[in-house]
């Protein structure tokens, strides 16, 4: 791999989900040389994992499929998965960059025949789905996952189960001496696209999440929703399977807390108000209920919170849910809270609560990079003393796909500026 | 004009300039959290949350003259929850302190528990989860007495069952008279408090 | 140049073992002429492309057929370069996986399949890319000198591409000028709105020319081609310019609609526009009499939210009162601001400022206001106060702002009439009609497009002129036109900064791509246009109407005028035209139409029916390659075309397949209405309208309409496609044998 050959012309991405992905590609059409890096084994990033996006309930991959080929066919992107930046020194128009890889154990003769995987008898927990399933060791990320490529979990490398994949591949794609390997890059300008991670749910403690089954986060409702998800698309509570009769969405679990996440996440809202039309298309007759501070349904969004509005299943009150217990014979939820709009207690029972969780970004944490600053919350902030690095998409506010995607193709005219300065 | 609040933001400035931590209830977002996790919810005619709104509103009777000041515990879990970080319990311990002040005489039964509580402290150096109830029940005398008692029949036998409770009477804790000490030289200094 | 033509099969993954590779080889390539026939067991191996390699360089092949896998694994495995013509044919998902090994249908399948690729690489010319003889500009026109236009031009000049800006004010600065300060990052205090130096650098920036006083008159031609008139301060200008950024900007809703919230009533209740100009301009007092403003109460959502108003959200509003809250106090740290409001929304870090304005004391009521009247000469305001569960009176007010919303530019108040077309159903007594918003003339003037289409940028719903606003927000259905800033959305200023820049990045991009002859989003890239022969050219008008982007103009007699820089290449017109007389270089009516007769169809007694499938590539055709990963099975009698965009779809293919004696025609496409996903907008609406007219095709031949159906399928419904074809098999089972095979 170490046969990328980049000058300080060239731009690279960090992060290949859609900020990236959208960085690389507007720099790449016209006409620059870029090199994107992606810690995953598949690009596409976090909406790879969502079902539908709000307010169209269109599915991400019709979007992603149509990156992907620009991708394809242009020969100006490079891109590394399993990678990830190691270090960055220099300046503006002059960067040396070293990415690590991580080994993949599969090569590039893997034509997704999906042999290993046969012969592969040990599991693991699914990363795609949360850990919510489990996936066999030698396993195809997601089945649009882009590039198409089998991979090998590290655990099964130089076992049995490693043996019996190697075995099974008729065109030696299986490689368990694959080493981590470092390569340098040297480019003029940098996206830093890296995206977020979804708020720490069990760190709000008195929601329960981690010791109660059935409280579950809105990044695996998405999943749950999915027909490729862990339970085909049904949405089921995890304790014992069974469809719920009643979920409870808790807005800001996390978010615009002091305690916790200050800011607003900007999109609980209406992935919520998305989430409720996955329950309603599935169980007409499920009772939903919505507990929030503010709905923050911006421009023409507010025309979903009105459609679900209309939904006379669909119950919004007005309260930060304060603690809940479970009970312990159904695993069912007890909610206590203050509904604000009629001062009266909340005590309800649910099946089943999703936790609107928010998003935090994933900084630049590096032992050698160049001055860059973030704020008080971690988010990347554009330093005008410091051009060349640039932060897109989630890094530097958390937003939803358009605006990232906006933001990356600023963000790419940004990186183009810094080499043409040159 | 019937039956409409007036938005008088006058007290609101009384309470911000006169009230421990007064001025932090500007922050409430109203998301009900307090309310919805204080144990004497139910007790209370205004839960915190409700109480800043009066406030914002200028309702000064109904805030002045509320029970639910007076029966804050401090037991701080609306304040550690509060994603505004506001100290709940200072505002509630602050209005209450206010309110005596301006003469608002807490209601009969709040007021006894107070005095009770304290008269307990005082003696053994604990509270005695038997012998406070007992007495803050009859204190509005025998029949009302024995009719409290009943009601709480059901939750004294729970908790003698799960041991949250002890049959025999409590004892004084050791070093009674620091204590006593630390409480006297407290009600000098906080005379008017809200359970002088 | 000469075909020489190779087909290489491979026989790994399962498709060996599946198929009679020998008799493959013989029947699913005669009547081709091809001339090199190969098999190897792991043709994307080194040792297969090596393969083919030598072909190449020994033989002169110049055009490969590979009958392997579908093109998303090892999609990089088989490129030899744009001399070499390649040509995919699926017999791995689509057969070997997905049917009965070692079956005659199966058999029939594969055959068929490599038929068909071998037909489409007889067909497949070398694509030239369109070069047009005028030389191209790479230029930015930008239009409205606002941050967002301003921003866009300068962003363009730092990255080295000239840019000119026509404004209608006589000075630069838009709105922004008009402002006393802004809310910005990191949203902890007012910011100063920095106008005046922007519009210094603009001015101090020797690539940005500027056009005050002005306005665009005519835009003409293309991408890489347009030819811009401007019109400034009396004087007539042309410019030659690479792609258009329209800033065009935003007004503020109507506030005299809002009389019951007694504006127009009462002096001193005004906008939040108002309010704003008036705190620039130096001082807030009562317009009723001048006098110093203690009491203020700001209504939120004056118009938004409200279905008989503006139903949007106007994103930044709540920003707005907060910001001038401010200013009322720092003019009189005693005074008051009640804020009544429906919900505070201050996304992302904007929350700090929310609670600064909390912390500066001010009032937020979260409530609607009721009634609003004048008593001793201030105002009140009666309110439900959700939160204090009553009804509430605020009285002794110096003003009420009313926080109103914004209105893009391109949309007019009202929805206009024009003159109908000849045709058109609908027009009144005066021969008028109301115009649809997506036409491009419901939209205020600005570009003044000399576009077959209409003279804007057609619009979605309340006139925000975009096209994919999740995915793609910067595509506009008007070629190398886009929009940045409250055009495109409600938005505060660091929004409309961001989306200036990302505005910027795609004009520049389309200047380039087109100077190369390549196609724009969505077939970035893609060097092959649309050829016309306009010799048989009957002037019936469909390929200038249908073409989603607007790419065809009309001469007076009706011949189409295309424009290639504006095409993206989607293949509509082609799609469109009954005399078949556009061709793409790769994709033509001639060479699907081989295609489907490549297609064996087997005698009426074999009992072996034949289906046809026009088949997205871009959403469908992901799809069904999935259902071919997830080992999922499907009748072994349909034959799958992929189209470029259901668009393309030409009647006469269906029309001659039902008369060779095809027993049906499915056509699988996207999502099409309100929430289409469509990457060509209208492609799979026009293709299910077309689809209306085929009764008459079928009336004529007698046929079932059953035999004719179409199915939205996206890019994630592989679950659905089994059932979907089992039914329709069944279907065409009922309706039985097309009555035409053999004939």
């Amino acid at each position: 791999m170490a046969d990328v050959q980049t000058t300080s012309q060239a731009i690279l991405v960090v992060g290949g989900g859609m900020s990236g992905i959208t960085a690389a590609l507007e720099a790449a059409e016209a006409g620059y040389d870029v090199v994107l890096v992606e810690r995953n084994p598949y690009l596409g990033g976090r909406v790879t994992q969502l079902y539908q996006y709000f307010p169209k309930l269109c599915p991400p991959n019709c979007g992603l499929e149509i990156n992907f080929r620009r991708m394809r066919q242009n020969p100006k992107v490079r891109f590394f998965t399993m990678a990830e930046v190691a270090s960055i020194s220099g300046r503006e128009g002059d960067y040396d960059v070293t990415v690590k890889m991580a080994p993949r154990y599969v090569n590039e003769k893997c034509t997704c025949c999906g042999k290993c995987a046969e012969a592969c008898e040990a599991e693991i927990d699914n990363p795609f789905n949360y850990g919510m399933d489990k996936i066999k060791a030698a396993y195809l990320p997601h089945e649009f996952a882009f590039p198409m490529r089998y991979i090998l979990d590290p655990s099964i490398v130089g076992t049995d189960q490693g043996k019996k994949c190697l075995d099974a591949c008729e065109y030696g794609a299986i490689d368990p001496d694959m080493k981590e390997t470092t390569f340098d890059l040297k480019v003029g300008a940098i996206v830093w696209a890296a995206g977020w991670n979804p708020y720490d749910a069990a760190k709000i403690d008195y929601y329960g999440f981690g010791e109660y089954k059935n409280v579950i986060t809105n990044v695996m409702m998405e999943r749950m929703a999915a027909p490729n998800g862990p339970t085909g698309g049904r949405i089921l509570r995890p304790s014992d399977k069974k469809e719920p009769k009643n979920i409870a969405f808790i807005q800001c679990a996390g978010s615009r807390d002091e305690n916790h996440l200050p800011y607003c996440s900007g999109i609980c809202c209406l992935a919520s108000l998305k989430q409720t039309t996955y329950v309603r298309e599935r169980k007409p007759d499920c009772d939903i209920a919505i507990f929030f501070i503010d709905i923050r349904a911006l421009d023409r969004l507010e025309d979903f919170y009105v459609k679900v509005q209309a939904d006379p299943k669909v119950a919004f009150i007005k309260s930060k849910i304060a603690n809940i217990t479970e009970d312990e014979g159904t695993g069912n939820l007890i909610l206590e809270g203050e509904n604000t709009r009629t001062g009266e207690q909340i005590l309800m029972n649910f099946d089943m609560v999703v936790l609107a969780t928010g998003m935090v970004p994933n900084r630049i944490e590096l032992d050698a990079a160049p001055d860059v600053t973030h704020d008080e919350y971690g988010f990347f902030t554009n330093n005008p003393e410091q051009p060349g690095i640039y932060g897109a998409g989630c890094v530097r506010t958390p937003t939803d796909v358009a605006s990232s995607v906006q933001d990356a193709t600023a963000g790419a005219l940004k990186a183009i500026q810094s080499i043409a300065r040159r | 004009m019937e039956n409409k609040v007036n938005y008088d933001p006058s007290f609101a400035e009384e309470v911000f300039r006169n009230v421990d931590a007064g001025d932090e209830i500007k922050m409430c977002m109203n998301c009900g959290v307090c309310a919805g996790s204080c144990p004497l919810r139910e007790h209370m005619d205004y839960p915190p949350r409700q109480i800043f709104a009066l406030i914002r509103a200028g309702k000064r009777e109904e805030v002045l003259g509320s029970q639910s000041i007076m029966l804050c515990t401090s037991c701080y879990t609306c304040a550690v929850k509060c994603p505004r970080s506001i100290p709940v319990i200072d505002v509630m311990h602050g209005l209450a302190h206010y309110a005596l002040k301006q003469g608002y005489v807490p209601r009969k039964d709040t007021a006894a528990f107070g005095g009770e509580f304290w008269k307990q402290v005082y003696r053994l150096g604990r509270i005695d989860e038997k012998d406070l109830p007992r007495r803050v029940f009859f204190s509005g005398g025998l029949i009302e007495g024995v009719r409290a008692m009943l009601n709480f029949m059901d939750i004294g036998i729970k908790l003698m069952l799960h041991r949250r409770m002890k049959l025999l009477p409590e004892r004084k804790i050791k070093g009674i008279q620091s204590l006593r000490k630390m409480l006297d030289k407290a009600e000098r200094l906080g005379k008017g408090g809200a359970i002088a | 140049m000469d075909k020489k033509t190779a087909v290489y099969i491979c026989t790994g993954c399962g498709i060996g073992d599946a198929l009679n590779i020998e008799q493959l080889k013989e029947e699913g390539t005669a009547d081709f002429g091809i001339d090199v026939i190969k098999d190897h067991p792991f043709l994307c191996g080194q040792e297969g492309v090596d393969l083919i390699k030598q072909d190449i360089e020994g033989e002169g092949v110049n055009t490969v057929v590979i009958a392997a896998c579908s093109h998303r694994v090892n999609y990089d495995a088989f490129n030899f370069g744009r001399d070499v013509i390649v040509q995919r044919v699926n017999l791995r998902e689509q057969v070997a996986w997905s049917q009965a090994p070692k079956e005659e249908d199966t058999q029939m399948l594969a055959q068929d399949n490599l038929k068909m690729g071998c037909s489409q690489a007889k067909d497949t010319d070398w694509v030239q890319p369109y070069k047009a003889e005028e030389p191209y500009s790479k230029d930015i026109l930008v239009v409205g000198g606002g941050l967002a236009g301003m921003t866009a031009a300068l962003e363009a000049a730092k990255a080295g591409y000239r840019a000119v800006i026509v404004e209608k004010e006589d000075k630069l600065g838009g709105f922004l000028g008009r402002m006393k300060s802004t809310v910005t990052l990191p949203y902890k205090a007012l910011s100063e709105t920095g106008a005046a130096q922007l519009i210094q650098k603009v001015e101090d920036e020797p690539k940005i020319k500027v056009y005050t006083s002005a306005s665009v008159e005519k835009v003409s031609g293309g991408p890489g081609l347009f030819s811009v008139d401007i019109k400034a301060n009396g004087n007539s200008a042309t410019e030659r310019i690479g792609a258009i950024v329209q800033a065009t900007g935003w007004v503020p809703y109507d506030a005299n609609k809002l009389g019951h919230l007694g504006y127009g009533k009462f002096k001193d209740v005004v906008t939040n526009v108002e309010m704003e100009e008036m705190a620039a301009a130096g001082k807030i007092t009562r317009p009723s009499d001048g006098g110093d403003v203690k009491n203020v109460l700001f209504i939120q959502c004056a118009g938004s939210r409200d279905p008989e108003h503006l139903p949007y959200c106007s994103s930044v509003c709540c920003m707005v009162s907060m910001k001038q809250a401010t200013y009322v106090k720092e003019q009189n740290p005693e005074a008051v601001n009640y804020i009544l409001y429906k919900d505070v929304r201050t996304v992302g870090q904007s929350e700090d400022f929310y609670r600064k304005a909390q912390n500066d004391g001010n009032v937020f009521i979260r409530g609607a206001a009721t009634q609003l009247g004048e008593a001793g000469g201030k105002l009140f305001v009666e309110a439900d106060d959700e939160l204090l569960g009553e009804k509430i009176k605020i009285e002794d007010l110096d003003m009420v702002v009313l926080a109103v919303g914004m209105v893009p530019a391109s949309r007019p108040e009202t929805t206009p009439r024009i003159k109908a077309p000849a045709d058109a159903a609908g027009a009144d007594e005066n021969g008028m009609i109301e115009v649809a918003p997506d036409s491009g003339f419901f939209a205020n003037s600005a570009l003044h497009l000399a576009y077959r289409q209409g003279p804007e940028l057609p619009t979605l719903k309340y006139g925000f002129p975009d096209s994919h606003f999740i995915c793609f927000p910067y595509e506009t259905r008007r070629t190398g036109i886009y929009t940045a800033g409250c055009l495109r959305r409600p938005m505060e200023t660091a929004k409309a900064i961001e989306d200036a820049v990302g505005a910027a990045m795609k004009a520049i991009q389309c200047t380039e791509a087109t100077a190369e002859g390549k196609a724009v989003h969505p077939r970035a890239g893609d060097m092959t246009f649309p050829e016309f022969n306009m010799q048989r050219c009957t002037q019936c008008k469909r390929c200038t109407e249908e073409c989603p982007f607007g790419a065809i103009n009309e001469d007076e007699k009706g011949n189409p005028l295309p424009n290639p820089t504006r095409c993206r290449r989607c293949g509509v017109c082609m799609g469109a035209c009954p005399e078949r007389i556009i061709s793409f270089k790769n994709y033509s009516v001639g060479m699907i139409g081989n295609m489907i007769k490549s297609v064996h169809v087997p005698e009426e007694d074999e009992e072996k029916p034949r289906v046809i499938c026009l088949i997205c590539e871009n959403d469908a055709l992901p799809a069904l390659d999935m259902a071919g990963i997830k080992r999922m099975k499907w009748s072994p009698y349909i034959r799958f075309v992929p189209m470029r965009c259901l668009g393309s779809m030409n009647l006469v293919w269906i029309a001659d397949s039902l008369s060779r004696g095809i027993d049906g025609i499915l056509l699988f496409g996207c999502r099409h209405g309100d929430d289409y996903q469509c990457h060509f907008v209208k492609g799979s609406e026009l293709a299910n309208t077309r689809l209306g007219k085929v009764s008459e095709t079928l009336d004529r031949l007698a046929l079932e309409s059953d035999r004719v159906r179409f199915e939205e399928v996206g890019i994630t419904d592989y679950h659905r496609i089994p059932g979907i074809i089992e039914e329709f098999m069944k279907k065409i089972e009922e309706v039985g044998p097309n009555p035409y095979k053999g004939w």
